[in-house]
């Protein structure tokens, strides 16, 4: 019998996740307990199996009144990736005017999950640059 | 240019979530509304706070800082509030008028009642008094975090944090996802002080070293960060003979406390409370200064978006009420009634009156250490008015209790059983 | 890195007076020197004027009681602080007599403040009077005395806004001043002397060498017999302006026999901060400005001695200058300040020992030295006053009244926004300040001129305002930010590259 205590992630309630399995984690061998909503079973199996996140960073806009927005990727991806995401938004510049939800990179890195902006950040008018 | 003061019914100064949502909730409630943000862009703090876990309570969702944000200006707008950015506060009276300034003007506004939703500023180095010189690389973690998030600025290579809060905690994986390197993270109490997810999701997920009962006890290098010297700390707080060793590194963050920002409530003499840095308020959200309401961040720090905003919503409204001439009491009837302390385990009680309760109030505590099952309940009269059972609490987590005012005469007691 | 070469062979042109060190002395002597027809050349090895002890002591205009009246400190200081103060009137630069409480914590202290009321006498101090505990609780609430010695005279003034003002408007009367320079011998030469530098050498027919803690060694260079200089640490801790709300004087303890400082005092300063301390403890390190944390405890505990209710927890701060000792730490106590001139070598005067009261008798000690010059150089012409260039100190903003303030934003919409909020520093204080004659442009000379990031928070409200204008409005990339020099950069580039 395997264990591992898993702290949760998705809300600030961060339940201590204790999960138990035999031989390949799997979702119909895995028990899960301390969860405060059905949630975290999923959250538990998906840490064992295939972890994933969430990437937020920013991106640089061009002539806009910052020179960077903030950015996250649509949906969690494989914890894996998280480098390649980046360096794969690394090169993009955005240009001004920029809205919440428009879509920085589709499918980025491979992984089918889209980065979208979470600022808007309006263009800039009159100053030098 | 200035001879004739503009006029608003509830001014709200500081366009982060607590202050939007109050503007927001005023004008709801039929007030004219003026909100001043010092800042080029609405949302306070949450602008820099590109990470998620925003919106939960809330919305239902997962947002970021700034989409929640947003959401707040949308209706803010959408309600009729008068919004100015650029607009820093000089000055606030305790009748309700203030000056405010942005390049090319500087103005005079007059309002019925006024919301402090200033928000609050970071601890520093000097504050606690780190020995050593003062060399370029030591920044507070906020300060950090506009650097990085607004500026597209790199403050360091080689970092350590001190402080294991949700701020350094974020700062320590935000440095991370960009090329630089944690090499580790101090806390001085024997626990973390920041939500165990975060913990979680930004040290353990990359391997970051977090030395409980440890803190920097000098920083090395006259122009520039070299090293730290971390040594343990025993129970009382003294640090342990023999335990030092240094961290070479170029850079220190400090996640050391945040402090409600009164500077302006105390020059228009509202009271304050040591325990909290912000104002004493009664179950309306008003301080001592009749029409002069708190909250979010500046009342007392706090660790959801979503509750101050909430927060901001009640004093937003009472605001409003007060304004319009429709509050419950007379002001005589307000102030010293029905105080509210913090008892066993309770490290302090927001608000601190339940004057101006309308029925149900609500009590937002913190307690004093980590404890597992508890039992949270507020007595007076010799009788229960609200209690909550929590799996466990923590000091970073802020407990709301639903207490029922109706009735109540004697001081309140909030405790941990 | 940049070499630190301004000029790869010095400055070859020979100035009338080399001065080396921008302290408060030295640009004293270069603001004096600027009303003659002199060329004047200034050499300072930091990046910026005043950031030795000048930056880091008390701030006191000293009334004259420590002294003995036969010595050079003690003459100096009675001539210096009149001068002081009519220099601040000219230069609007902020000070206050706002006097000082010598207080005897026990019986036995009594005889020591009668000791200083007897020198400061001599000296010709007025209205010194011995009072009671309780009169002194009265002159200065919470303060706890058996009695105490009130010096009425006694004042404070900000003393990096007087070197920056005095080194400031001499610049724009035509000193030359060579900063991130730093002088390491004299020697004579054919024209008079030159001062070897890390620029190459700077010559001159007048070296004055007013280099603190340095000027021993530098002297020996050229006058081996001169005496040596002995670092003496002394660490400060700031409170908030809120606890300046409550400080109306400085509160001095009785002098500790034979220390080698005048004891933990706590002192208001122009701004509305009051300063703890300071320490006194000798080091090997002429250059050093750490603080400690046991010497920080020793500030909190011997300040609570004076005024038991002194609020320790709005520390926001601290400091550390060393004092330029003639006494080694055997010995410990105060020599007499040592203007010295060989026969050899009458144009290189040394100024060694100017530690306490070194910041009020600067205008003394400058007049002093130009008196020597002018009477051995006669006929010097003086500049007419209609051809001086006037650099006033600029009034702050935040102490404007409030329609003061209304008509300066519309005078300069800059006033407008507030860059430092705790300071209440605006946009257009900043730009002036990034705008110097001296050319500096490190955010601690931005700082020192401007007094944003002295504030509470430490520049957290601040530094990023500051980024912001200097990226966008003046395309400032992050290697050009600079705490206090090429050795103490801010940044480490760009988080994400912007491709050009």
């Amino acid at each position: 019998m395997s264990e591992r205590v898993v702290t949760c992630i998705l809300c600030p309630n961060g339940c201590d996740l204790e999960v138990h399995w035999d031989g390949e984690p799997a979702k119909d061998r895995v028990e899960v307990s301390g969860n405060l909503c059905p949630k975290g079973i999923r959250y538990a199996l998906d840490e064992l199996t295939h972890p994933e996140r969430t990437l937020t960073t920013s991106v640089r806009v061009r002539c806009g009144t910052q020179r960077l927005t903030s950015v996250k990727t649509a949906a969690p991806v494989p914890r894996d990736a998280l480098a390649s995401v980046r360096a794969a938004l690394v090169p993009i510049v955005l240009e001004a005017p920029v809205s919440t939800g428009q879509v920085v990179a589709e499918n980025v890195a491979g992984t089918g999950i889209d980065v979208i902006v979470t600022r808007p950040v309006p263009r800039r008018t009159g100053r030098a640059r | 240019m200035s001879d004739r003061i503009q006029r608003t019914d509830v001014a709200v100064i500081g366009g982060g979530p607590a202050g939007l949502a109050a503007a927001a909730a005023a004008a709801e409630q039929g007030a004219q509304v003026t909100l001043l943000d010092r800042n080029p862009q609405l949302g306070g703090i949450l602008n820099q706070c590109i990470h998620d876990g925003f919106g939960l309570h809330a919305f239902g969702e997962v947002l970021t800082g700034p989409e929640f944000a947003e959401r707040y200006v949308r209706r803010a707008a959408d309600a009729g509030v008068r919004l100015e950015s650029n607009a820093m506060v000089a000055h606030l009276a305790a009748s309700g008028e203030l000056v405010w300034t942005r390049t090319s003007r500087r103005a005079r506004l007059r309002a019925g009642a006024v919301v402090l939703a200033m928000g609050c500023r970071e601890r520093t180095r000097g504050m606690i008094r780190i020995p050593g010189c003062r060399p370029a690389g030591v920044y507070t973690a906020g300060t950090a975090q506009w650097l990085t998030n607004l500026a597209n600025v790199r403050i360091g290579r080689r970092i350590v944090i001190l402080g294991s809060g949700d701020i350094g905690l974020i700062m320590a994986r935000r440095m991370t996802w960009e090329g630089a390197e944690v090499i580790a993270v101090i806390e001085k109490l024997p626990y973390p002080s920041g939500l165990p997810r975060n913990i979680n999701q930004c040290l353990l997920d990359y391997e970051i070293p977090l030395h409980l009962s440890h803190s920097v006890t000098r920083i090395h290098g006259r122009h520039r960060v070299e090293r730290v010297t971390v040594s343990k700390y025993d129970e009382a707080g003294a640090p342990v003979p023999g335990s030092s060793f240094d961290i070479d590194c170029d850079t220190l963050l400090l996640s050391v406390g945040l402090i409600p920002e009164n500077e302006l409530s105390r020059r228009a003499g509202v009271r304050l409370d040591r325990r909290t840095s912000g104002a004493e308020v009664d179950a309306s959200y008003m301080t001592n200064v009749p029409g002069l309401f708190s909250c979010g961040n500046v009342l007392h720090i706090h660790d959801l978006a979503d509750w101050a905003a909430e927060e901001g919503e009640r004093a937003g409204a009472a605001a409003a009420a007060y304004a319009g001439g429709t509050a419950q009491l007379e002001e005589e009837e307000r102030g010293e009634r029905t105080p509210v302390h913090a008892g066993d385990g309770v490290r302090y009680v927001v608000p601190q009156s339940l004057a101006a309760a309308q029925g149900r109030a609500l009590l937002s505590l913190r307690v004093t250490e980590p404890r597992g099952k508890t039992k949270i309940e507020a007595t007076a009269d010799g009788r229960t008015i609200g209690s909550i059972a929590v799996r466990k609490a923590h000091p970073a987590t802020m407990v709301q209790l639903p207490v029922e005012a109706n009735g109540v005469a004697g001081p309140v007691e909030v405790s941990c059983s | 890195m940049q070499p630190k070469r301004a000029n790869p062979s010095g400055d070859s042109r020979v100035s009338d007076v080399v001065i080396i060190g921008a302290g408060v002395v030295g640009a004293a002597l270069a603001w004096s020197l600027s009303r003659w027809r002199l060329s004047v050349t200034v050499i300072e090895k930091s990046t910026d004027v005043g950031m030795a002890a000048s930056s880091r002591n008390s701030g006191v205009i000293h009334a004259g009681i420590n002294y003995a009246p036969d010595s050079l400190r003690g003459r100096l200081c009675m001539t210096g602080r009149q001068l002081l103060m009519r220099w601040c009137d000219e230069l609007n630069v902020p000070y206050d007599v706002c006097g000082k409480l010598v207080v005897a914590s026990a019986e036995d202290e009594i005889p020591g403040l009668e000791r200083l009321r007897t020198l400061g006498e001599a000296n010709g101090v007025s209205g010194l009077e011995i009072v009671s505990g309780s009169r002194a609780a009265e002159l200065q609430p919470g303060i706890e005395a058996v009695a105490a010695l009130h010096v009425p005279s006694s004042g404070i003034v900000s003393p990096y806004a007087l070197t920056l003002a005095l080194a400031e408007e001499a610049a724009v009367n035509g000193v030359r001043f060579h900063l991130g320079c730093e002088a390491t011998g004299i020697r004579p030469v054919e024209s008079g002397y030159a001062v070897d530098t890390d620029c190459g050498p700077i010559a001159g027919r007048w070296v004055i060498n007013a280099a603190g803690i340095h000027a021993g060694r530098l002297a020996q260079t050229i006058d081996p017999d001169a005496p040596a200089l002995y670092p003496c640490i002394g660490e400060y801790l700031i409170l908030d302006k809120q606890v300046g709300e409550s400080l109306r004087m400085s509160v001095y303890p009785a002098p500790p026999v034979g220390g080698a400082g005048l004891g933990v005092h706590i002192t208001p300063t122009t701004e509305g901060n009051v300063l703890l301390g300071p320490s006194d403890a000798y080091i090997e390190d002429p250059d050093a400005s750490w603080c400690s944390g046991a010497t920080a405890d020793v500030l909190l505990r011997d300040s609570r001695v004076l005024w038991p209710d002194v609020p320790t927890h709005l520390v926001i701060g601290a400091y550390a200058g060393v004092r330029s000792k003639r006494t080694p730490p055997e010995v410990g106590g105060y020599e007499d300040f040592l203007i010295r001139r060989t026969a050899d070598h009458k144009r290189v005067v040394h100024l060694i020992g100017i530690e306490s009261p070194g910041l009020t008798a600067a205008p003394a000690i400058a007049e002093t030295v130009l008196g020597d010059i002018l009477a051995a150089e006669e006929p010097l012409e003086r500049k007419a006053e209609s051809e001086r260039v006037r650099r006033p100190w600029p009034t702050r903003f935040d102490d404007l009244s409030e329609p003061e303030k209304e008509r300066r934003v519309a005078e300069d919409p800059a006033h407008g926004e507030i860059v430092c909020r705790c300071e209440g520093v605006t946009k257009a204080e900043f730009l002036h300040a990034l705008s110097n004659p001296l050319g500096v442009k490190t955010l601690s000379g931005i700082k020192f001129r401007c007094r944003a990031s002295m504030g509470r928070c430490s520049g957290g409200y601040c530094l990023p305002r500051m980024v912001d204008i200097l990226q966008e409005e003046f395309g400032w990339e992050p290697d050009a930010f600079l705490l206090r020099g090429p050795e103490s950069p801010a940044f480490a580039g760009r988080l994400i590259e912007e491709t050009p």
